[in-house]
């Protein structure tokens, strides 16, 4: 049935990934560059899942149905998932972090602009 | 119960259980956050300690095993020796800190969570195995020093937390893609077991992830030029937390470094090149910081490249795991101590720009330990850092990787240079040396915690030097001396000079037993004439704060290099001795702003003496000292480094800029030690080296051109002595162009050569010694440095004439007095061996030592008496004395030259091999045989002639209507030399100078400020590590 969902996944992850990139780096405003490393994130995350992808696979959860041999083979792999729910808390953290930062700076200089922040260089 | 306890994985209850119990104890009490936050903190640190402890002891490694399954399946941890260790020291380092920044954690509790939380991810990237594990340890260490960042108020603070977070996430969302990726080529997350299948880390997907995860590892370690998001945290965080950044969370990064290598196997040498290249960067951009930890932190970047590039080119060329721990582990502690407690005293201060810094009325102790990190930072002894990199250079030399020696050498004296500029700019301020009096004893806030740092490098460079097998009671001694007497330091000054004397007489004793040969007359040269020039100092009763322990230091430490067996224990004499004077050199307000420059010189020689050393024992697969004589021909490389080394030490001409400003500046009764004595530790080097060169037939044709570099020196430094008016500079050039005849001397690698060597360093030291005095003196009682300004002082001064007369003329070479016996006997032994050149400008560089020691003679004592000198008394006794034991030394060595040559020739004989000419002469003989009359009266003659010819040049080329004198026949000659003023020499190490700064502006120039930059910074960086790791797969 043409392309797996994994591929989707993939591409669309990678895509994010770029586009996440691009918001770093191409919009001078704290906030914007805060979401693009969050779009960043957020695909690096849809590219873990999609490792996991295993073609036709069940879930993996091991009953009567799925005994532990069989597992291996039909199962889609749990463990990524598990990274990126992980992955998803620090994210998250990590974001609350940066916001908090940004509500400093701009209490700071009343601006949230990145080309107000070049203090220290050289 | 009790042993139940003492595991490793408490130290996350305690971290994580106090993280948790902080905010809840706080809503009880607020006071109770405090006791909660040290428990756990100290708890943490002797839970690491003990299993250390334990692991240490024989223990196996601690395996940790959690929710009850063996890994792949769960999460596992290793508590092993190396683990133990980086931990161990790490939770040391953050008690201190704690402590260090208490006033401001203590604030509010959420920073004693965050600092608590922190220790505790540290700790974690330490201990895990597990690949996803260290990321989320590396995430938890990320927020909370996010979260300590907010300590700082200022917007810059702010802006740079903010630069850093976006750097850093960046990073880390690398490493969780890698990670994630890894993980699907290998079906692990269990490290070990993903080391066990590395080949399985291949194709597109597999060498991506394993560069995402090296590049997300290589960028937190911060690399140049990707890291000036670091730089601008170390430079506006608080010292407390820019301190726990620059070494704790390193420290866990890069021990999750050393323990994913197996993995980067294919990639070392991209490793120790980014290493390198921020090593060498990091320590250049230092040069031109004007902020005090922002150079730090420049150094920081520096010393993790070091240890990186260490790291890597050690496991490339597989050294044994035991010469790699010492390494790694001295450099790492090294570094974690030295830079946290110069951090956390940069905070003690308070001052941020580097030009504000004047600690000399912060009180004695607080200078001692800052320059005691200084010292330990630069890798120099007795601590950790000096011993690792010297097995670093060793390890590098065996496997014969000569450029990375010179990148670990060079990047090392950048690194000092800045480093002690710091140091000489603090110390170089206007007050005067009594401000520190009342301020001796004053323990100003927050110096213990960095003071600890120095008692733990202390200690670990006692273990190093065990570990080392140098930890021997002779090679501490000095250092021992110096501390007895550092106790002392409340005694009155002519007390403390009593006992430094009395110490170093009995000490320096003890460490010449059984030293014989070359060795031990140098021995016998350096303990009597340290001695009693040192003795001069009782001419001042002031107090000399850190005076005579360093002097005592400075004395031992030469007479301790003539014991060493072992080229490491000369080298750490060596370092000692340098470090004993630059620091001596501090204590002379005049001196200061020479101190950088003699410092630099002075360490770049000891640096070609390491990599000489390194290359050495490459060859002869030891570093012991007797075993040079069997070195062939592929040791030649190595003796013209050791050569250089000792050259540049001495100052020979063109890298002599550094050496008579320092000799000239320092106290008068300091240049009476410095130019006379210390300048011999060079040239017994060179004495060393000369010998276990014609030892082992290598570059017996070298011999010619140090004769020549020996002579250039002999004649150039007369001709500044010439055109010199300060009596002490003028002094220092001439002992430069003395210790010229001596390396001509040692070069003409004759039996009679060497007699006449070592006889022109005894009389050097003796005449010099006078001279030194005698200026010591006339300073004292006029205040005058020019020569013009004085005259007339025979009558004033009848002693000091008499004894000055008669060093003068025996330093000339005029007969009776011993410089007769060495300097003809030089000239004709060159005329012997056809050395033309050299024996030309012997002879024109005698003929320029007349006149400028007339000079000395005639504008000091004769010449019109000044009338403002009428009332000058004769020198202080305690000056005169040591002048009359030197001149009855001299009179000894003139009348009875037997007692001095027979023991001469007595040891060197055994030395010689049979090819050379004089072997087994007596001097007597040589004297009977060569019969000098006929050389002295033509080289009298030549001079009378010389005399004559300069007479008439100056009569024929005065202004009319100028009455003839001595003082306008100088005054004419002066002037004919003035060009000299500006020689192309000093132009020359300016120009490195300026070129070296100029560099250094431009490889700063990347660090523009802005956050973006600096984020796209780090992408560039990962996108050509990413290119150079594909396209190059073997690096």
């Amino acid at each position: 049935m043409g392309l797996p969902i994994s591929h989707v996944l993939l591409v669309t992850g990678l895509l994010l990934m770029l586009v996440g990139l691009w918001g770093v780096f191409a919009h001078r405003n704290i906030l914007r560059i805060i979401i693009g490393f969050s779009i960043l994130n957020t695909g690096i995350h849809i590219v873990m899942v999609a490792t996991g992808y295993v073609t036709d696979g069940t879930a993996p959860i091991i009953d009567k149905a799925l005994p532990v041999g069989e597992a291996v083979r039909s199962a889609v792999d749990p463990i990524p998932a598990a990274l990126v729910v992980t992955a998803i808390v620090i994210g998250f953290s990590v974001t609350a972090v940066m916001l908090s930062y940004a509500v400093r700076l701009h209490q700071a200089r009343k601006t949230l602009s990145i080309d107000a922040f070049t203090e220290s260089k050289w | 119960m009790v042993e139940g306890l003492i595991h490793p994985l408490n130290i996350f209850l305690l971290g994580l259980g106090g993280g948790f119990l902080i905010p809840l104890l706080y809503r009880l009490s607020k006071r109770l956050p405090a006791v909660a936050f040290w428990a756990a903190l100290a708890g943490i640190a002797a839970l690491s300690a003990i299993c250390f402890w334990r692991v240490l002891e024989g223990g196996d490694a601690i395996e940790i095993e959690t929710a009850g399954s063996l890994p792949p399946l769960a999460i596992s941890l290793r508590f092993g020796v190396a683990e133990g260790y980086f931990a161990f020291l790490v939770n040391l380092v953050a008690v201190l800190g704690a402590w260090q920044l208490w006033r401001a954690l203590r604030e509010s509790y959420t920073t004693l969570l965050l600092y608590l939380i922190l220790v505790m991810g540290i700790n974690g990237m330490i201990m895990t195995r597990d690949l996803f594990n260290l990321f989320v340890f590396l995430e938890i260490v990320s927020v909370a020093t996010y979260g300590l960042f907010g300590l700082g108020r200022s917007p810059a603070a702010l802006a740079a937390s903010f630069k850093y977070i976006m750097a850093t996430v960046l990073a880390s969302s690398l490493f969780l893609l890698g990670a994630a990726l890894l993980y699907h080529v290998t079906g692990t997350l269990s490290i070990d077991e993903m080391i066990v299948r590395r080949e399985l880390i291949a194709g597109p997907v597999g060498a991506t992830a394993l560069i995402l995860v090296l590049a997300c590892l290589v960028i937190e370690l911060k690399p140049y030029p990707a890291n000036g998001w670091g730089l601008d945290v170390y430079e506006t965080a608080p010292a407390g937390v820019a301190a726990i950044v620059s070494v704790g969370v390193s420290a866990g990064v890069f021990f999750a470094l050393l323990k994913l290598l197996p993995l980067f196997e294919p990639h070392l040498t991209l490793i120790a090149v980014s290493a390198a290249i921020t090593f060498l960067a990091a320590n250049l951009i230092g040069l031109r910081q004007a902020n005090v930890q922002r150079m730090l932190g420049c150094s920081s970047v520096a010393q993790m490249g070091l240890l990186t590039m260490a790291l890597a080119l050690l496991s490339q060329s597989g050294v044994a795991e035991l010469h790699m721990a010492f390494v790694i582990g001295g450099l790492f502690a090294n570094h974690l101590f030295a830079k946290a407690g110069l951090f956390w005293l940069a905070g003690a201060l308070g001052r941020e720009r580097i030009r504000d810094w004047n600690v000399l009325s912060t009180g004695a102790p607080f200078v001692m330990v800052f320059a005691a990190l200084l010292v330990a930072i630069a890798g120099l002894p007795p601590f950790p850092g000096f011993w690792a990199k010297w097995e670093l250079v060793m390890r590098l030399a065996a496997s014969g990787d000569h450029v990375w020696i010179a990148v670990v050498l060079l990047g090392s004296l950048l690194e000092a240079a800045y480093m002690f500029r710091w140091f000489c700019r603090a110390v170089g301020g206007q007050r005067s040396e009594d401000a520190t009096v009342p301020a001796l004893m004053r323990w100003r806030r927050g110096l213990m915690p960095p003071a600890a740092c120095v008692a733990l490098l202390l200690a670990g460079g006692v273990v190093a030097a065990g570990e080392a097998g140098a930890a021997s009671a002779w090679l501490f001694a000095p250092l021992a001396a110096g501390a007895v007497l550092l106790a002392a330091e409340g005694l009155p000054g002519r007390g403390k000079c009593v006992l430094m004397l009395l110490l170093v007489s009995a000490v320096g004793f003890w460490l010449l037993q059984g030293v014989g040969g070359i060795s031990g007359l140098f021995g016998a040269l350096f303990l009597a004439g340290g001695v009693v020039i040192a003795s001069a100092a009782l001419y001042r009763d002031d107090a000399r704060h850190g005076y005579y322990p360093l002097m005592a230091v400075l004395l031992l430490s030469m007479i301790a290099l003539l014991r060493a067996t072992t080229s490491l224990e000369f080298f750490f004499c060596w370092e000692m001795v340098t470090l004993a004077s630059s620091f001596l050199l501090a204590l002379s307000p005049p001196a200061r702003r020479y101190v950088l420059q003699f410092f630099l010189f002075s360490l770049a020689a000891a640096f070609l003496l390491l990599a000489g050393f390194g290359l050495v024992a490459a060859t002869l697969g030891t570093t012991s000292l007797s075993a040079y004589a069997t070195a062939g021909p592929a040791a030649a490389p190595a003796f013209v480094l050791l050569a250089i080394g000792c050259l540049i030490k001495i100052g020979v001409i063109g890298v002599h800029v550094w050496l008579p400003n320092a000799h000239a500046t320092a106290d008068g009764d300091l240049s009476a030690i410095f130019s006379p004595l210390v300048t011999k530790v060079p040239a017994f080097g060179l004495f060393m080296v000369a010998y276990l060169a014609t030892r082992s037939q290598v570059g017996l044709e070298l011999a010619h051109v140090v004769g020549w570099i020996g002579m250039l020196t002999a004649a150039g430094a007369a001709l500044l002595a010439l055109h010199e008016t300060d009596m002490k500079r003028m002094l220092a050039y001439s002992s430069l162009s003395q210790t010229g005849y001596i390396v001509a001397a040692i070069a003409l690698m004759s039996h009679l050569g060497w007699v006449t060597a070592l006889y022109l360093v005894a009389n050097h030291l003796m005449v010099k010694g006078i001279l030194f005095l005698t200026a010591t003196a006339i300073i004292y009682r006029t205040g005058l440095r020019r020569l013009e300004d004085c005259g007339g002082l025979a009558r004033r001064m009848p002693l000091t004439f008499v004894v000055s007369v008669a060093a003068l003329v025996s330093m000339s070479g005029l007969p009776p007095l011993a410089g007769f016996g060495g300097k003809w006997l030089l000239l004709t032994a060159m005329l012997q061996k056809e050395w033309y050149g050299p024996l030309a400008l012997g002879a024109f560089a005698t003929l320029i030592g007349l006149l400028y020691m007339f000079r000395f003679g005639h504008a000091l004592f004769l010449g019109p008496p000044k009338r403002e000198l009428t009332d000058v008394r004769e020198a202080p006794a305690a000056l005169l004395v040591p002048q009359f034991v030197l001149l009855a030394g001299i009179l000894l060595l003139s009348f009875f030259p037997k007692l001095f040559m027979v023991p001469v020739s007595a040891a060197i004989d055994p030395q010689f091999a049979s090819t050379l000419v004089w072997q087994g002469m007596s001097l007597e003989l040589i004297y009977a045989y060569w019969d000098p009359t006929r050389a002295i009266v033509i080289a009298v003659v030549i001079a009378a002639l010389g005399w004559l010819a300069l007479w008439l040049i100056y009569r024929g080329g005065r202004r009319p209507g100028q009455v003839p004198g001595v003082a306008r026949f100088y005054q004419f000659y002066r002037a004919m030399l003035a060009p000299l003023q500006k020689a192309p020499v000093e132009r020359f190490w300016g120009g490195v100078a300026i070129a070296v700064e100029r560099g250094a502006g431009a490889a700063r120039r990347v660090y523009t400020g802005d956050g973006q930059t600096y984020a796209l910074q780090v992408l560039y960086y990962v996108i050509a590590l990413y290119f150079v790791a594909i396209e190059i797969p073997k690096w």
